[in-house]
Order: structure tokens, then sequence, then C-alpha cells
């Protein structure tokens, strides 16, 4: 159970009026990193979150999402770099109840009823909500007297998202809140955080599902390899990754030949036939057909938000410029 | 101290069967076996029948079972992740360590209750006064215990908290004296029981039913234990947020 000490902003807590700084912001990271032995999970990674925000932090596994929460809830100890929230050290904001988490492998009291484990969590907050308020808004109250023993993963989910909630926090870190659920209790889910969201708190959400992000997102913050790819408004995510999908039949055509075209960022050969992700339209085509005069059946297309996300976080994918 | 919660971790353990079931009946079970096994007489070199002393051993051992089960939860609560759920929450380590105590010294009293009742019915007589020193004299020197169960909880991790407690309950048994009487004993072994806790304990439970007992002897050295016990405690948290 650790203390931590990276508190750089000390003042308690800075009022509406106040500039833009450390102790205005909900989270303020600031050159964060954390090595694993040899491996870097969070790499040098700078991120201002504003009150009132709904961040997704999005990125494939492994790309530091999970770390970088532990470090912003001061589960885990950083190896260098500061985090604040609310201007505060996280063990001094959590001891505020100013921030509450749903872990990603949260765990339940087996020897309690769904409403004692809500209640004792709740006994131990600040200013918490009344528990049945916090079942409710999770959508388990039907469930209050069932032992966590008997719930699908779904349900105990929906339990953790109680307990997150039940301190009435400011700021809610949710690490992958809907892996085990399903499309309807997702979408409930997600109403009811919309809800949460609507009285102007703070929610940083991790996930890999791009839709989540897409529809409940202010600003999305793109992970890869620990380090911040890019961060902005879906739209800009999308436009960022502003791509062209080039698929040809190219007789007696080499792969290798073709992913050294101009614009070509990478691409699948089946026979004649290729299919390339470039980062312009009219560039890789040109260089193509001068290299290959026969090349034939030309299609173009833009690319999806997935196929977006897929390359901006894959492992060749360009380092960031800024979008 | 947190009231709410403490209520709260109470109540899960005295909802929870397969507490009771253990901390309860085993030990009287244990004892309706033995006294049977030594009969009716005094053991050696006392007056007092194996039914009234072998009853101070189990109220002992029946305590002493209670807390350690409080304690080895600990080290499943960390392991579960738990642990981690409540370190997002206000509750600081050092009362959550302070609450398992609590909660250890709440569940002891009926093992020294259910205890009397049974030798009540095995024919040991005392008045009422000293059934009470029997109950609460045991039931508070308990305290090493239930700081040793935290001890345990906090070293164990979920998968060997099982063989922690077993040997634990096994050395304080038949070390302290508990298990079987003492008088048995070769000459040395009974100088090492004479420095386990429990054989101290269970010394608090016999002075109720003799009169005569080394009273002192017995606090100093069950203080001495909830200090070396307490201090490792303080020791390991320490420790463990320095990670």
């Amino acid at each position: 159970m650790g203390m931590e000490k990276t508190a750089t902003a000390t003042h308690e807590s800075a009022g509406p009026g106040t500039e833009n700084g450390p102790g205005d912001a909900a989270i303020h990271i600031s050159g964060l990193t954390k090595r694993y032995n040899e491996r870097v999970a969070v790499d040098g990674v700078d991120l201002t979150i504003h009150r009132g925000e709904v961040v997704a932090l999005l990125g494939p596994n492994g790309a530091g999402k999970s770390t970088t929460v532990d470090m912003i809830l001061g589960l885990t100890r950083p190896d260098s770099g500061t985090v604040t929230v609310f201007g505060r050290t996280p063990t001094e904001a959590i001891r505020a109840s100013q921030v509450c988490a749903m872990l990603q492998e949260g765990t339940l009291l087996e020897d309690a009823s769904v409403y004692d484990i809500v209640a004792m969590v709740a006994a131990l907050h600040a200013h918490p909500m009344p528990v049945a308020e916090a079942l409710r808004r999770a959508g388990v109250a039907d469930l209050a007297k069932q032992r966590s023993t008997r719930l699908s993963g779904g349900q105990k989910q929906r339990v953790r998202f109680a307990v997150a909630l039940v301190g009435n926090p400011d700021l809610l870190i949710l690490d992958e809140p809907t892996a085990a659920m399903d499309v309807a209790t997702r979408r409930e889910f997600w109403e009811s955080m919309r809800h949460f969201t609507d009285e102007g708190r703070t929610v940083v959400f991790a996930t890999h599902y791009l839709e989540e992000a897409e529809e409940f997102a202010d600003r999305v913050v793109l992970m890869r390899h620990g380090k911040i790819v890019r961060d902005g408004t879906v739209s800009q995510i999308k436009s960022a990754a502003s791509g062209r999908i080039l698929r040809v039949v190219v007789p007696g055509g080499d792969l290798g030949q073709l992913l050294k075209l101009p614009g070509v960022l990478d691409g699948t050969q089946r026979g004649d036939r290729f299919e390339l992700k470039c980062s312009a339209s009219d560039a890789p085509v040109q260089a193509l057909l001068a290299m290959y005069p026969r090349a034939h059946d030309i299609e173009i297309k833009s690319m999806g938000l997935e196929e977006a996300f897929l390359l901006l976080t894959s492992d060749d994918a360009k380092p960031p410029t800024n979008s | 101290m947190n009231i709410a919660f403490v209520r709260l971790e109470f109540k899960r353990l005295v909802t929870n069967r397969r507490f009771w079931i253990f901390s309860l009946s085993l030990p009287v079970v244990l004892y309706l076996l033995e006294i049977s096994a030594y009969g009716k007489g005094d053991v050696p070199g006392t007056h007092i029948s194996y039914a009234a002393y072998l009853m101070c051993s189990f109220a002992a051992w029946g305590s002493i079972h209670a807390t350690l089960i409080v304690g080895s939860r600990i080290a499943i609560e960390r392991s579960s992740g738990w642990q981690r759920q409540l370190r997002l929450t206000p509750l600081r380590p050092q009362a959550y360590l302070a609450a398992k105590v609590t909660v250890g010294m709440m569940i002891t009293l009926p093992a020294p209750i259910l205890m009397s009742i049974v030798g009540r019915f095995n024919d040991v007589h005392l008045s009422s006064g000293d059934w009470a020193k029997l109950v609460l004299g045991t039931w508070v020197a308990t305290l090493p215990f239930a700081v040793l169960g935290t001890l345990l909880g906090q070293m164990a991790k979920a998968e060997t908290v099982s063989g922690y407690f077993g040997a634990a309950l096994l050395l304080l048994g038949f070390l302290g004296g508990v298990l079987m009487p003492t008088t048995s004993f070769p000459d040395w072994l009974q100088h090492v029981s004479k420095v386990m806790p429990s054989y101290w304990l269970a010394d608090i439970g016999r002075a109720a039913v003799t009169g005569i007992s080394d009273l002192g002897t017995a606090i100093g050295m069950l203080a001495a234990w909830t200090v070396v016990l307490g201090v490792a405690v303080v020791f390991r948290y320490q420790r463990d947020s320095a990670r």
C-alpha cells in the first residue's frame, strides 16, 4: 500500500477563477515514465485533462493505458515524472474522495451481498452518495441481496461500477469498463455514464472499443508503446489518419518493391492482387503506374476509423506529427 | 476507527457458515474426545480435573483459531485484489489492519463462552465470578493472536495462507500445551512451552479454575508477545508500502 512522492503542486484546490495550471486541471501528467525490467510501459507521457472533460484513452493491449491509469491513482509509483489530480498527489486526491476508479482486475468480496459490498465502500468515503442510488445508477438495484459469487461477469462489472460511483467523486476513472458486458448492458452502462458526466464531472476511460470512444468521449487520447500518438477529438483523429486503401492488380508485381513506393505504409499480397495502405492517394498511384504500366483494376477508398486506428497504432506507423 | 466498516466486516464473518463450523465445533469435538480418552482423574501434578484443564485449553485454542481465520483473510483479500479496491478509498492501510484486529477480537468471544457451557455439562463447577474470569480473561488475552493473524495475513498469499495458518495453529496448540497437557512433556519441551503465548492464554483460563496462577507472568508474557508481533506487523507494513 503505497505512499506517493509525486507532488509538485501543493496548493489545496484551485478555485474556478484561477489561471490554467496543474491545480486547475483534473489530471496533470508531466514526463511520466514507468519501466518494468527492460520494457518501457509508459514513456514520457505529458497530458492535461481539464475538469468536465470525458476522455477516452484508446490503444491496443500493451500500449501503457493501464499503467498510466495506475499511476494516476497512485497504485503504481512512476520511475520519473509527476502526476497531480486536482493539484494534489494521487494519494491525497483519493483520501479526499475526489477520484474513484473501476479497475480492470477489480474484485468483489465473495462472502457479502452486493448491497453490503457497496455499503462497505460507501462507509469509507468522505461524501458518498446513498448506496441505493449508486446501485440504481449502476443498474444493479435488483441484485442488492445477491452474493457476488452468483453474479455473471457483466453483473459483477456493473456492481464494480456501483462501487466506484458510490464514492461520489469529481473524477471517475474506468479501465476497460465494459469488457465483460453484452451489447444491451453496455448501452445501459454508457447511458448511466452520460447521466454522471452531465453533472459536470470528469471521466477518463481506457478502452480498445473504438465505437465507445467515438460515441462517448469529447476527446480521444491515442496511446501506443507507452507514448501518446494522437490527442484530439474523434473527428481530428479520423482526419489525422486520412489515409487511402489502394487495391490493384499488378501482373508480376513484388510486394517488397510496392512497399517502397512513396506514400505506401503497409500492404498485403494475394497472387497478383495487392492491397496497399497509403497516406495519400495521388503520389502512390502515379509512382505505381510509372513502375508497373500494366497495373490495372485500380480501386481507391478512404479508411474507416477502425482502419485509421489500426494504422495509427501499428508498429510501423509514422512517428507522431501533431494533429 | 470506522465503525460502519468494522460492522460490515463483522457481518461478513458471522454470516459465514464455514467460520462457525471450524472455529467453534472443532474445539468442542476435540475437547470431548480428549476428556473421554483421559478419563475422570486430575491432571498429574495439579488438582484440576482433565475436564476443567482441557476446557481452559480448548477455550484458548478456539479463540486462537477464530483470530487466525480473520487474519488469513487479509492474505486472500490481497491476492483477490480487494485490497487494491480499498486503496482507492480514503481508508488508510493502518486503519484496515486495525479493523482486522478489532474484528478478530470481536469474533473471539463465542469460543470461550461455548467451551464454558460444554465444560459445565461435563461436571466443571465454578462460581459465576470465575466463569466470568475464564471467559473474559481468555477473550482479552487473545489480543496477541489477533495481531499474529494479521501478520500471517500480511506474509502469506491466498494459495499459501492455509499452510501458514495450519502450521501456526498446530505449533501454538502442541508446543503451548493447549492440545494436550504439558505435564506429559519432557523437561526441555516444558521450557519451550512456557515461551509460547498459547500456554499463557490457556493459563489465564486455568487461573480462573484453580484460583492460583502466576497471573503477572501470564500478563507480562502476553503483553510482550503483543508488542513483538505488533512491531513485526508495523515493520512488514512499512516494507509493503515502500514497494
